[in-house]
């Protein structure tokens, strides 16, 4: 059972969290191609090491976060507080 | 012998021995296999059955060779018994209780006769993997090969009665969790509390101490010294009878706490800051010709029967010894009063050929050829490291060819750390030493983790000062020497569990299964009961020879979780699975109501008579209670920002007061939810979702509002459970309502059809009164304050029966709702119905700067081979075709029924369903084929609704 | 046999023809003790292949075998960074069936039935294919309603499903509880009796025996470091023995796929996520039927030795650790005992994951790239091992003849940009 730092509550059992995707930019809606917009949707880089991510602390502050883990280990070098739907993923 | 007379046979026991674990003051009787046996207190089964001379326990898997003890502790793997309704029992380590009914698993028709050790003499033809080599023709035939593999299956039997019983969890937070309980493990866990740490020391056997407890006098007295100091040390928790079971990521330990009196297995949870592992070492079988047959065991098995039991093991003996352990054991069995006919040394080249016997020991071949007649063979002839708990941490073990074991190496997690016989060997003062500082470093490190920790909780308290980092210096052990003894010069048993001997891992490798893990796979060897604790190190050993590479190279196959078998029952734990349910439950439970489940909310299905119900609604009026409708409070100036981002229809001009449906589509164009939002202020909304959607719609709005526009000022608040939802449908509801409301004026046209207000119902304040449709009549949904939910429903129903009131349920509600053609999400809508194609291209709003599925809706409406959701009805009305029955054309598929019911308004059945493109006409004849074959015409409707389309009833 | 395509060098690699296993042949080297030669022989690399299969699992050996035995391409190489069938192959919990919920689906999995059907006399090994029966509990009016579509699809296919109500379901389980005391009593089930378990392994040296047989290498720890492509087109792959020319790569692995598709420049829409499963010890048999409930997210079969396997839904977030969690065990354990509360005293012995390349519509990935001569066989999911034999053929007509058959078109890399995704959702989460 990993541990994840919520910037809000700090570290909790991963059980109070939903793991919510690879982090990727949403293409402007009204100047994209369906390639791109599903690209968007579907494509993922999926990596066997760091990726950033998102998560929600479902059973806890109830907020967003991103989170860089290696995907091998399931170590988490760092939480932060989200931007608005991040540029690019990892 | 009679049956009803007590079993003494050959009496084995001894005279009290000095660490022995009996009380004799405590002496009674249980049965095996139906007959009686003497036991006293501490006695385990197989040592009471022992003491009585009994040899042999079980058959083996596959050749049902009989078996006797070999190690006499958890592990043994001929002593698995059943207990009653309790397959698996093992016997070497169960204590035996008054009373208690323990049996043979696999023989049949007695251990002594077993008929199906004809297969001993068919094992040249039944190699490992014969199966994999024949029944293949006929085909046919198959089923019957595998019903008499099926007879062979070993192990005990499961019942269909047997009681679930009591298991519980608990959770724990020590700074120091110490695997084992021998000398190493009790000095760490000393240690560290000293230091400053919580520890919990867990210890597989029934009392803690290891080999310390069948050791002679000097043992005994430090095995006191020690738990004197253990006992001395409060922060010490102590748990016997119990075992670490897997360590997994970031040192989530499991411990399978047993030996409870109320509980049958509790599971523990801890978040260890530091693990230390002292499981001590494990002995390791010799592989030769006969070292399965009763009376060949294990140099410990020997000392703890004598030492701990009282029990003498047999009556001339030889003995294999490589080790200090093994010449030890020479002197408890002459104490013991057994003749040592012959010592093997090992290490001058001593050596076992091969035992003989047909049910038990009968003669050794020793290796200068000398043929010894005896009842007993003791073996010493090495140790396995059970490295598997480190391994879960990462370690991957690497074989010592001067120690003749595996050790861990550098151990990666800062809070793993290892001691006692896993480290290194010594004198018992050594290991004290080693694991003394190793318990202090514990402690150490667990400070610092635990300071770690807390560092990261965001807080306004200040930091607390980081602790000392210099670590406690922990001194290396030596490693001893130990010749290299796996097998003799003859094949034998490697894995007891699983038959499978030397002889069939070389076999397997020949046919090129030539790694650890395909000859594993090949053989099932270390698949057994034992968890290649026993076995594993000698199947490495025999593929390495057999492949001709070093043991070093082929290295041995993944140890997994768990460490140690652990119930089904103490995972589980006890099943909380919470229920909701209305403010008004009781009253359903009281007045008829069928109950349904529908998610985690129960709720009344029907009260007896749904399609009564339905007419009821239609011409008086019903009351359905709807609590678990999702509701959220939206406030704000920028709600209408996020209703126009999330819905696809327009919400800027809603007036307050007003109430418009919308329907959520996802970023693919897929229909996630629909609902009906209400303005009940400038910036104050009341929003509806499906009560199957109201979690996933909270979330998804928090994602949207926290990630993507932070800027945008909304409260959301959740207020589901807040408000009990009533409503109340029917030709009388007005006149209903306008009986039980206070401060809102119910005339059509001051509160038309759409709109929501705020007042009194039943005398109670902040109501929300909302005129909307979905059962098609006059209708009137009233949210009030949840704990005077139960209150508003009995009043309405007070109140309206003159009005002709009845309560309608989830039942009821669907035939009406689907009388007007109203689809519900996730049953008229699946996975792939992007927004058109449930027939809401009025609400879809293209011109909107940007909402969700906006891109997809878009090309969406540009093609056209989606399937459509119409209404449909069955040209005979008497059948109602099931749900999910599919529409085809020849043998293709193009459609199927989504939603399906009588109508007693309309006195026949009527659907709605998916169409292919081209069948989307009203009027076009599609066929259903219905689940018994028949096929039969139906034809699309004008309008999703069947009865009122125009909806004037719910406008009125 | 269609012989589309002839090896472009002439050169045949041999067939050399296995020492055939039957009870016959145990009886008699039993008595004379001679030993079995080996399933599958050992090779130096060469330089050159006509073709490169990655990943010694059962779709990459089934690939290779009928490659080599259906079209003649013998020039064949099978790769594996690790054992044959060391993957997901090994891990799954050998389930097989044909249940699906879309016409395509169903045509699809049939045929691998068909295949497994007659596989233990194709290969002349017994991968022990127990057609016990298969059933998906349904606990709640959408599940009984999905279930009702599945076997409608299934009939009209001529495929056995049919709905099956709470009677019926104790009758063919003693041990389940089928009272409305449960917590999510039990409404329906789907029973679809072709439908069984299978030895796995079993199927992965079976095929790896006939695919040597056919001369076909098989390297064992072989990894592939990188492919070569230049001009749109592969030109050889290179690994940790040395490179290797060749025109023709398919990709057959399970959880590393996105990394060896992103060495030919080729992104696909999966995320690996860890799929554990559980053993119990051995005990009688009792359990005859395969059982899985969708509702409370877990799978019950019990194996021909006594042991109860167990599996349930991936992990809830992308990994490549196959540590597996003790989470997973508890959710298990308390799902299990949902069903059968008697199983309480049974023990788990054993804890284990396999990875999973999860794609958005629960279908595979088949067929041709933008690359020309890299193919994939990819996003197995959790439904990968019961079509082996299937996408092997598939794959081998594929790679062979240049065009994709018809049974895999949906399951093309280009539906994703298209926007026609597969609608089998409803059938493929948590029934394996």
């Amino acid at each position: 059972m990993i541990l994840i730092s919520c910037p809000h509550c700090g570290p909790r059992n991963a059980s109070e969290f939903r793991y919510a995707g690879e982090a990727s930019a949403r293409p402007d809606p009204n100047a994209t191609t369906p390639e791109e917009w599903r690209a968007y949707l579907y494509t993922k880089s999926n990596p066997a090491g760091w990726t950033t991510e998102k998560w929600f602390h479902g059973t806890g502050c109830r907020r967003y976060f991103t989170v860089e883990r290696h995907t091998i280990t399931n170590e988490v070098r760092e939480t932060r507080l989200p931007t608005a739907r991040l540029e690019g993923s990892s | 012998m009679s049956r009803g007379a007590l079993k003494t046979g050959k009496r084995m026991r001894l005279g009290r021995q000095p660490g022995e674990v009996l009380d004799r003051g405590r002496q009674f009787v249980f049965t095996w296999n139906g007959e009686k046996y003497p036991a006293f207190g501490g006695d385990t089964i197989v040592s009471a059955l022992a003491a009585a001379g009994e040899r042999i326990f079980s058959r083996s898997f596959k050749y049902h060779r009989p078996r006797g003890l070999l190690t006499a502790s958890f592990l043994d793997p001929g002593c698995n018994v059943q207990v009653g309704d309790e397959p698996n029992v093992r016997g070497a380590h169960r204590k035996v209780e008054p009373h208690m009914a323990a049996s043979a698993q696999n023989a049949w028709p007695s251990l002594r006769f077993d008929v199906k050790s004809a297969n001993r003499y068919l094992g040249r033809f039944l190699p490992p993997g014969f199966y994999y080599k024949t029944f293949m023709e006929p085909r046919r035939l198959w089923p019957f090969y595998e019903k008499v593999l099926q007879r062979f299956a070993g192990g005990g039997k499961a019942s269909p009665d047997a009681p679930h019983g009591y298991y519980d969890k608990r959770y724990a937070h020590p700074d120091v969790v110490v695997g084992g309980g021998g000398p190493a493990g009790m000095a760490a866990a000393v240690a560290a509390a000293e230091a400053g740490a919580r520890v919990m020391l867990v210890e597989e056997e029934h009392e803690t101490g290891g080999h310390l407890r069948w050791g002679d006098e000097e043992d005994l007295a430090a095995l006191g010294g020690l738990r004197e100091e253990v006992a001395r040390n409060s922060s010490i928790e102590v748990m016997t009878d119990s075992v670490v079971t897997g360590r997994y990521d970031d040192n989530w330990i499991s411990v399978a706490q047993r030996g409870l009196s109320h509980v049958e297995e509790r599971l523990i949870k801890a978040r260890a800051k530091v693990l230390v592992a002292a499981p001590g070492l494990i002995e390791r079988p010799y592989v030769f010709e006969g070292n399965d047959l009763p009376g060949v065991i294990l140099s410990t098995a020997a000392r703890r029967l004598i030492n701990l039991y009282a029990v003498k093991p047999g009556e001339r003996a030889v003995v294999l010894t490589a080790n200090a352990a093994g010449d030890a054991t020479i002197d408890d069995l002459e104490r013991a009063g057994v003749e040592v006919a012959r010592i093997e040394d090992a290490r001058n080249g001593g050596d076992i050929v091969r035992v003989r016997g047909g049910k038990s020991v009968r003669e050794v071949e020793c290796g200068d050829g000398a043929r010894i007649e005896c009842d007993l063979v003791v073996t010493a002839t090495g140790w396995t490291a059970p490295t598997s708990l480190l391994n879960m941490a990462g370690d991957r073990p690497v074989y010592s060819p001067r120690a003749a074991r595996f050790f861990p190496t550098e151990l990666p997690e800062d809070g793993v750390l290892a001691t006692g016989g896993l480290a290194g060997d010594g004198s018992l003062d050594e290991l004290l030493v080693h694991a003394r500082a190793t318990g202090k470093e514990a402690a150490r490190r667990a400070a610092r983790i635990g300071a770690a920790l807390r560092a990261g909780i965001p807080q306004t308290v200040d930091a607390e000062e980081t602790p000392d980092d210099s670590p406690v210096p922990v001194p290396e052990l030596p490693v001893h020497e130990h010749p290299e003894l796996f097998r003799g010069r003859t094949h034998g048993i490697v894995d007891y569990s699983e038959d499978v001997s030397s002889k069939d891992l070389v076999a397997a490798v020949k046919e090129g299964y030539d790694s650890s893990e395909l000859a594993k796979r090949y053989t099932t060897a270390t698949m057994g009961p034992t968890q290649g604790k026993l076995e594993t190190v000698n199947a490495v050993a025999v593929v390495a020879e057999a492949t001709g590479r070093s043991m070093e190279k082929t290295g041995t196959t993944t140890w997994r979780p768990p460490y140690a078998p652990i119930t089904l029952g103490a995972l589980a734990g006890r099943n909380f699975e919470p229920v909701r349910h209305s403010p008004m439950q009781p009253w359903h439970e009281r007045n008829g109501a069928e109950l349904m489940v529908a998610g985690t909310w129960i709720r009344p299905d029907h009260y007896g008579d749904p399609e009564a119900e339905v007419r009821n609604v239609r011409k008086n009026v019903g009351v359905i209670d709807v609590t678990p409708l999702g509701k959220l409070d939206l406030r704000g100036p920028d709600v209408p920002e996020l209703l126009n981002l999330l819905y696809v229809n327009k919400w800027s001009d809603l007036k307050v007061g007003k109430v418009r449906y919308g329907v959520m589509c996802a970023e693919d164009g897929v229909i996630l939810d629909d609902g009906v939002n209400g303005r009940l202020g400038p910036e104050h909304y009341l929003m509806t979702t499906t009560s199957s959607g109201a979690a996933n719609v909270l979330e998804w709005i928090e994602d949207w509002l926290q990630t993507y526009r932070p800027d945008w000022r909304i409260h959301v608040t959740p207020v589901t459970d807040a408000y009990a939802s009533i409503n109340i449908a029917g030709p009388n509801s007005r006149e209903l309502l306008s009986q039980i409301a206070d401060g809102v004026d119910l005339s059509a046209e001051s509160f038309p059809y759409m709109n929501v207000r705020t007042g009194i119902v039943a005398g109670v304040e902040g109501c929300f009164m909302w005129r909307i449709g979905f059962t098609g009549e006059l209708s009137y949904e009233i949210h009030v304050p949840a704990a005077y939910g139960l209150y508003a429903w009995e009043t309405l129903l007070e109140r309206g029966a003159d009005l002709g009131i009845k309560p309608f349920g989830v039942e009821a509600q669907r035939i009406l709702r689907l009388e007007k053609g109203h689809f519900i999400v996730g049953q008229d809508t699946d996975a792939l119905t992007q927004g058109f194609g449930a027939g809401i291209s009025w609400a879809i709003k293209l011109d909107k700067e940007d909402f969700v599925g906006k891109p997809e809706l878009m090309w969406q409406g540009e093609r056209d081979g989606y399937f459509r959701l119409v209404g449909l009805q069955p040209h005979d009305g008497s059948v109602v075709p099931p749900e999910a029955s599919q529409i085809v054309e020849g043998k293709t598929i193009a459609g199927r029924i989504t939603s399906s019911r009588f109508s007693p308004t309309l006195g026949r059945s009527i659907c709605l369903g998916f169409v292919a493109p081209h069948l989307t006409t009203p009027g076009t004849k599609v066929i259903v084929q219905l689940p018994d074959g028949e096929r039969i015409p139906a034809s699309v409707t004008p309008h999703h609704a069947h009865y009122d389309p125009e909806g004037t009833r719910q406008r009125g | 046999m269609i012989r589309g395509f002839i090896s472009r060098n002439g050169a045949r690699n041999g067939y050399r023809k296995p020492a055939r296993y039957s009870a016959f042949g145990l009886f008699r080297r039993g008595f004379s003790g001679a030993e079995w030669p080996q399933a599958w022989r050992s090779h130096d690399l060469k330089s050159s292949y006509e073709a490169v299969v990655i990943g010694a699992g059962v779709h990459g050996l089934a690939t290779a075998y009928y490659l080599a035995k259906e079209h003649g391409v013998t020039d064949v190489a099978v790769l594996d960074k690790g054992y044959v069938g060391g993957g997901a192959s090994g891990r799954n919990t050998a389930i097989i069936r044909s249940n699906y919920l879309t016409p395509e689906g169903v045509r699809f999995y049939d045929r691998s039935v068909k295949l497994y059907e007659n596989l233990s006399a194709e290969l002349n090994f017994n991968v022990m294919f127990s057609q016990r029966g298969h059933l998906t509990l349904a606990h709640n009016d959408g599940a009984v309603r999905t279930m009702r579509w599945r076997a409608e699809v299934n009939k009209l296919e001529g495929i056995d499903s049919e709905v099956i109500g709470p009677a019926e379901i104790k009758a063919l389980v003693p041990f389940m509880d089928t009272s409305e005391r449960a917590r999510y009593p039990i409404l329906g089930a789907l029973y679809h009796p072709p439908g069984g378990i299978i030895r796995h392994d079993a199927v992965v040296w079976g095929y790896a025996r006939g695919a040597d047989a056919h001369g076909v290498h098989i390297h064992q720890n072989t990894e592939v470091t990188g492919i070569d492509v230049k001009n749109g087109r592969v030109q050889g792959v290179r690994t940790n023995r040395g490179g290797i020319a060749t025109s023709r790569v398919v990709n057959c692995t399970a959880g590393y796929s996105s990394l060896i598709s992103a060495f030919a420049g080729v992104r696909i829409p999966i995320g690996t996520f860890p799929l554990q499963a559980a053993v119990t010890e051995r005990v009688k048999p009792f359990l005859h039927p395969v059982v899985v409930s969708g509702t409370l997210h877990v799978y019950v079969s019990q194996t021909d030795r006594g042991e109860l396997v167990f599996g349930a839904s991936v992990d809830p977030f992308t990994s490549y650790s196959t540590r597996g969690s003790l989470e997973f065990t508890e959710g298990l354990a308390g799902h299990v005992l949902e069903l059968m509360p008697s199983l309480s005293k049974l023990r788990l012995l054993r804890q284990w994951a396999g990875l999973c390349d999860m794609t958005p519509d629960y279908s595979p990935i088949m067929g041709i790239t933008p690359v020309e001569g890299f193919y994939i066989d990819v996003g197995w999911g959790t439904w990968g091992f019961k079509a082996g034999p299937v996408s092997g053929e598939a794959m081998a007509e594929l790679v062979a003849t240049g065009k994709t058959p018809e049974i895999i078109e949906t399951f093309d890399l280009a539906r994703f940009p298209e926007g026609r995704l597969v609608g089998e959702k409803g059938a493929a989460a948590v029934g394996h």
